[in-house]
């Protein structure tokens, strides 16, 4: 018996570390209630503990490569790469400048927004605090296109936080240690995320498929989709905010599982294969953050001034034109116009009379054509003084029809008919 | 007569390294192989630790260690995907013990045995490994025999230019 083991030890070895592995498998598969075997999401402890151990080996020397890797690059950037800073400080300056009067254009439709959602009893959530991290390591394998940030739940993460871009979404805090989380991106098969079709307003889920693109699955098929059309979060998932950019529909194909449905397949707005840093969302709240209240400050302190200045121009440019002569003065007949006058320093040069004048020549309609004269008369006419202008109440001073005053997006009151 | 003549041999050719070295190349195959997909986006096509685990397997060709290492790296490689831990493991454990079964047979010095090796080792791993995703777990994994082709050279590759610099870290008596 003993030269048994002896002979076979190899043999037996082999079988036992086996078997032991595959019992370990099984117990990490489930069957579903549709009868498809799956992956439990959640990692029973001890197969936890065997990631616990794997990630304290292979992450800290990540960590040093990484930042040996950005110690190398900070060098290059502050040394060698310095030159057009100065240039490109005062366009960022501009660009913050001109987005703080933007974000206050925007301010008062937000705040309407938001009473109306609290009118409908409707909270949206808002990013109210991010944690920045550096994408440090992957699996590994190109089956699990999971990475590692590195900042774990010392730092503040959770599992099921939405990971971001400054261009769009990247994926979920899938599992969290110490000082490093690992991410599912948008692109991997196991992943999932409610998102909306901008235009459409076609909600679905998104996932990745075999070869790495997300794409949005079980949508009925619709001719309306386009490619080119921008893809948001829809909210619903509970991870990530609503209408943060996606990507952009790149193609539609048929579901090759389920007739008349299809597959939107979207190009992702973040670089999901060259991510560096990355933005974590470590909480939600239904009011902005101290930072963008901030914000909201610095633009309305500065629309005040701009908005003084806008008027300002506006009222010169009114005024100005009040001075000029008109082209055409609706008081006066059509052969005393200005266009007409002979002591006008700058007149206007008139065509040729045509050789042989017909029908297309201006004020030539020909008699014989049924309607004609009808159809040419209203253009003879001189526009009516409502048309353009208005005449104030004093009879001197003319103002702009109110139409033209108004400002896109002001609500004017409509008239109504006796 | 056979075993006995093998054992003799793998006796004279047994290749031993500093404890230091079983540590550090198994961590560096695993590190680079974490961190290097992301530098080469998409285009890492080589499977490091299986390189590793073929090298120390021909070399001690002990089969009882082939297994070992090829477990703990396969494991390791496990638990940093969001995937079952084992596939991988078991994987490697038969690499690790197929490798050192054929280290005590044949000459393992010549580079073109040596690329061969390499080359038929991935594909098998490559194939066990999908025969107990479908098979063992029933799942269906996202699968390109093109790409584990791919990943085959390249470990041939590396294997070529990197047992040579690993050779140089034996104990020579």
């Amino acid at each position: 018996m003993e030269s048994f083991f002896i002979r076979y030890r190899n043999l037996l070895v082999l079988l036992a570390i086996l078997v032991a592995q595959i019992v370990g498998l099984a117990v990490q598969v489930r069957r579903t209630s549709s009868g498809h075997n799956t992956l439990d999401p959640q990692d029973v402890p001890s197969v936890r503990l065997i990631r616990l151990w794997a990630d304290a080996v292979v992450t800290p020397p990540e960590r040093l490569i990484h930042s040996s890797k950005l110690g190398m690059a900070s060098l290059w950037q502050n040394y060698i790469d310095l030159r057009h800073v100065r240039e490109q400080n005062q366009e960022l300056q501009q660009t913050i400048d001109r987005l703080r009067l933007e974000q206050a254009a925007l301010l008062e439709d937000a705040r309407q927004g938001q009473r109306l959602q609290a009118l409908m009893d409707f909270q949206q959530k808002y990013i109210y605090k991010t944690l920045a991290a550096q994408a440090i390591g992957s699996s590994g394998s190109d089956q699990s296109r999971v990475f590692y940030l590195d900042k774990g739940s010392a730092d503040g993460l959770d599992r099921d936080m939405a990971v971001i871009t400054a261009d769009g979404i990247v994926g979920k805090v899938r599992d969290v240690f110490p000082h490093s989380a690992q991410v599912l991106p948008i692109n991997d098969p196991t992943s999932g995320a409610g998102v909306i079709l901008e235009t459409t307003r076609i909600r679905g889920i998104l996932r990745g498929n075999a070869a790495g693109q997300p794409q949005i699955v079980g949508i009925l098929a619709d001719q309306r989709i386009q490619k080119g059309e921008k893809v948001l979060t829809a909210g619903g998932d509970l991870i990530f905010p609503r209408g943060l950019p996606v990507g952009v529909v790149e193609k539609v194909a048929p579901d090759p599982e389920r007739d008349s449905f299809i597959d939107v397949i979207v190009q992702p707005a973040a670089h999901l294969d060259r991510l560096d840093e990355v933005l974590v969302i470590t909480s939600t709240q239904p009011r902005f953050s101290p930072e963008e209240q901030q914000d909201l400050a610095a633009s309305e302190a500065l629309k005040g001034p701009e908005a003084e200045a806008i008027k300002e121009q506006k009222k010169a440019s009114e005024i100005m034109a009040e001075r000029l002569p008109g082209l055409t003065d609706p008081n006066l007949p059509p052969d005393q116009q200005p266009l007409r006058d002979s002591s006008n320093p700058n007149p206007v040069a008139h065509p040729p009379q045509a050789l042989h004048p017909d029908r297309f020549t201006p004020g030539m309609a020909p008699e014989t054509a049924p309607g004609a004269s009808a159809l040419a008369k209203p253009e003879a006419k001189p526009k009516a003084p409502q048309d353009k202008e208005t005449s104030a109440p004093d009879g001197g001073e003319r103002k702009p029809a109110p139409k033209a005053q108004a400002k896109p997006g002001q609500q004017t009151k409509p008239e109504r008919n006796p | 007569m056979s075993v006995l003549s093998a054992n003799s041999r793998r006796d004279l050719e047994i290749r031993r390294y500093p404890l230091l070295v079983y540590v550090l190349v198994p961590l560096a195959a695993l590190v680079l192989q974490a961190w290097l997909p992301r530098v080469l986006r998409g285009y890492a096509w080589f499977d490091l630790p299986l390189v590793v685990t073929v090298y120390f397997a021909l070399g001690r060709r002990s089969p009882i260690q082939g297994t070992l290492m090829g477990a703990a790296m396969g494991l390791f490689e496990d638990a940093l995907t969001h995937h079952a831990i084992g596939v991988n493991g078991i994987t490697k454990t038969v690499v690790g013990f197929l490798a050192a079964s054929v280290g005590i047979r044949i000459d393992v010095e010549n580079h073109t045995i040596r690329l061969v090796l390499n080359f038929l080792l991935s594909l098998l791993s490559s194939a066990i490994y999908v025969f107990i995703y479908r098979i063992l777990l029933g799942l269906n994994p996202e699968w390109s025999w093109l790409t584990e082709l791919f990943k085959a050279v390249g470990n041939s590759l590396i294997a070529v230019a990197l047992f040579p610099v690993l050779d140089r870290l034996q104990i020579r008596d």
